[in-house]
């Protein structure tokens, strides 16, 4: 697999610029400094030793300076490190390491500097040029060549600390490319195994608490959320096309045999009548369906508005009493006061009622069934429905909210088995969840709803 | 009643046509979406049944749309196979009166359409609905049956005005849940059937001539007519 090294040579080049940028922030101060320390310095004690000649000269005349002189620059390499020059006012040579008055230098007293040629070799140095009186001229000057190895090594110094961290960087580049690429190579390569099918594959997560890591666990997340729905939709569609065979598989054997046997009218008309009932439990399927792809979609927090759950529940509670009644259930609920919540009212009834529905399905004759609206928490609103039916084993209750899932004990009865979805679907969408329990006995029944819509979990 | 029916699929269309003719009503078709409006702004009609999708470049709202900015009041019942509430809201704001799901019952769709050109009609506010000897006082809220007095509960007293205000015409289970209950979901088991046995009870039992009937695949009737 080919990747771009481009990112990491980039990282690369920029650490290393800005690492040399650094350093000559850093240096140039120090060498601005340096240099005029140094130059300071220097003209200072040109100056002394200026000062120092000129009152030999003034207390002993030419001779005791020439001696002093003499004994200075005696043993030491004329014009490497100092020069001293006296002349006399005709232009001789009294004393000094140079063998002439150089040319080219300023005609008068002070600091200067200049390049002269001493013994055919130009040196850059530092002079000072004094008028003893009487004519005599002295010079003494400093070799700045003697700084240039200092210098010279300042500059060394810089350009190997330069290279070094060019060096530095692009090893660090390397590395980084290498690390990025033996990551990057794995999150890849675990992608293209996931595109491939095998959904269950997770990126390794590195050891190391960084972003990296970070990333890796949300993807991983997103995964495993991915994987849900996959599953969701091939468990779904393994359903339907099982849920909806049965139904079509007796539609189409009912059309073949009246289009077989040609019964007599009356007949005939039963069996269009059951061939239109067979029509709409398949159209019910669908519009469950539809219904739990609008909802799961989240578009319906569009119509979300202040609902008044107490009202809502009374009102379904009244809705479902003649039929309670009819079966000899008792259906009770007892408001205690408005509750509200911000919430669609026409999910909620339905949700509600497919509780409801659900309770009537299971109670026995002559049960109970109990609706309350409660606030546990200060933004949870529950609809609790109760009833003393069988109930739901345990290990069953996670599995009820999945589509078409239809416990044993449910075969027989009508209905798609899509109610409990559709109600854990509403709960969702309004920030809650469907919680099942044992009602000892029977199913209690947990319908939760966010008082405020931004504590949904479902964007 | 003259009733045009904008609706692409031949088959649909025919059937459409067919029942409504046997309804009694005459009806225009137009199979495509130019045509429909061309029918619609020349001709008057009594209402039209609107397919949402259509061919020929304008689609059934952009009709409804148009008809509604010219200043046509014609009823129109709009129908689709985009299910989901959201469709509904934009199909009856854009100047829709009703919305009717695909695929239908007949039945469903004619006792819309009743309900629609009953509506259409002028009529004064009636302070009380009477059929027959059944009469129902909306502002005492008492109902009378015989000159005897019939205890209702007040969603009864809804359902029962429903009923009276569509007298002698088939209301389906679905219209009653929608503008009744103003649910919008099929509840599993027959609770509808119930509710209507027991409002049965309260108007019609103990006395000789039945008000209130069923209509065997498509809903139930409150009807003085044999």
């Amino acid at each position: 697999m080919r990747l771009p090294g481009f990112s990491a040579r980039t990282i690369a080049i920029g650490y290393a610029f800005v690492t040399l940028l650094v350093l000559a922030m850093f240096a140039s101060p120090l060498w601005y400094a340096w240099r005029t320390n140094i130059q300071e310095v220097r003209t200072e004690l040109l100056a002394s030793e200026a000062q120092r000649l000129g009152n030999l000269f003034r207390r002993g005349g030419p001779a005791a300076l020439t001696t002093a002189i003499d004994s200075q620059v005696e043993g030491t390499n004329d014009g490497v490190r100092k020069i001293i020059l006296l002349m006399a006012p005709n232009g001789a040579k009294l004393a000094g390491n140079l063998p002439a008055w150089p040319g080219g230098l300023p005609d008068r007293d002070g600091v200067s500097s200049a390049t002269i040629r001493v013994d055919g070799v130009p040196r850059r140095i530092e002079l000072v040029r004094v008028t003893l009186g009487r004519g005599y001229r002295l010079l003494i000057a400093s070799n700045l060549n003697r700084f240039d190895e200092l210098e010279r090594l300042f500059v060394y110094g810089l350009l190997g600390c330069g290279a070094a961290v060019l060096v530095g960087a692009a090893l660090g580049g390397v590395l980084i490319r290498r690390a990025l690429l033996t990551r990057v190579q794995g999150i890849s390569q675990t992608t293209a195994a996931i595109i491939e099918g095998k959904l269950s594959r997770r990126l390794a997560a590195p050891r190391d608490g960084d972003e990296l890591q970070l990333l890796t666990r949300t993807v991983n997340r997103m995964l495993d959320q991915i994987e849900h729905l996959v599953t969701g939709v091939q468990d779904v569609s393994n359903a339907i096309a099982h849920d909806l065979r049965t139904p079509l598989s007796e539609l189409r054997a009912r059309l073949e045999e009246l289009s077989v046997n040609r019964p007599n009218e009356e007949e005939t008309f039963a069996e269009i009548d059951a061939a239109i009932n067979d029509v709409d439990r398949v159209m019910k399927i669908f519009n469950a369906l539809l219904r739990l792809a609008e909802i799961d979609s989240g578009s319906r927090r569009n119509g979300f508005v202040p609902v008044d759950v107490t009202n809502l529940a009374a009102e379904v509670a009244e809705f479902y009493a003649p039929v309670a009644e009819l079966r000899n259930i008792a259906l009770a609920f007892t408001p205690r006061g408005a509750l509200r919540a911000v919430g669609d009212p026409v999910l909620l009834a339905q949700a509600l009622g497919n509780l409801v529905e659900n309770a009537l399905k299971y109670a026995p004759e002559g049960g109970v069934i109990a609706i309350a609206v409660q606030r546990p928490q200060r933004d949870m609103l529950e609809i609790v429905v109760s009833d003393n039916g069988p109930g739901i084993a345990e290990d069953e209750r996670p599995r009820v909210v999945e589509r078409f899932y239809r416990g044993d004990t449910s075969r027989g009865t009508p209905g798609v088995g899509l109610g409990l979805s559709v109600v854990s679907a509403v709960a969702r969408l309004h920030g809650g969840v469907l919680l099942l329990a044992d009602n000892r006995p029977g199913l209690r029944a947990t319908l939760q709803v966010a008082v405020s819509p931004a504590g949904g979990t479902q964007a | 009643m003259k009733l045009l029916l904008v609706e692409d699929n031949e088959r649909v269309a025919r059937f459409v046509k067919k029942g409504l003719a046997e309804a009694g009503h005459t009806v225009d078709h137009a199979d495509n979406g130019r045509d429909g409006m061309n029918h619609a702004v020349s001709e008057p009609y009594d209402a039209i049944v609107m397919d949402r999708m259509l061919p020929g470049g304008i689609d059934g709202l952009a009709i409804v749309a148009a008809l509604r900015q010219q200043g046509n009041r014609v009823p129109i019942l709009i129908l689709s196979a985009l299910d989901g509430v959201d469709e509904r809201i934009h199909g009856l704001k854009s100047g829709g009166d009703d919305y009717l799901v695909k695929p239908f019952a007949f039945g469903e769709l004619l006792a819309r359409l009743d309900a629609l050109l009953r509506r259409a009609q002028p009529q004064a506010v009636d302070t009380t609905l009477t059929l027959d000897d059944l009469s129902m006082d909306m502002l005492a809220h008492k109902v009378t049956r015989a000159g005897r007095p019939v205890a209702l509960q007040p969603r009864e007293f809804k359902l029962l005005g429903y009923l009276m205000r569509h007298a002698n015409q088939v209301v389906t289970r679905t219209m009653l849940l929608e503008n009744v209950w103003d649910y919008h979901f099929d509840p599993q088991t027959n609770v509808i059937d119930v509710h209507i046995s027991k409002l049965r009870q309260k108007i019609d039992a103990g006395f000789g001539k039945p008000l209130l009937r069923t209509v065997r695949n498509a809903g139930y009737m409150l009807t003085d007519q044999p």
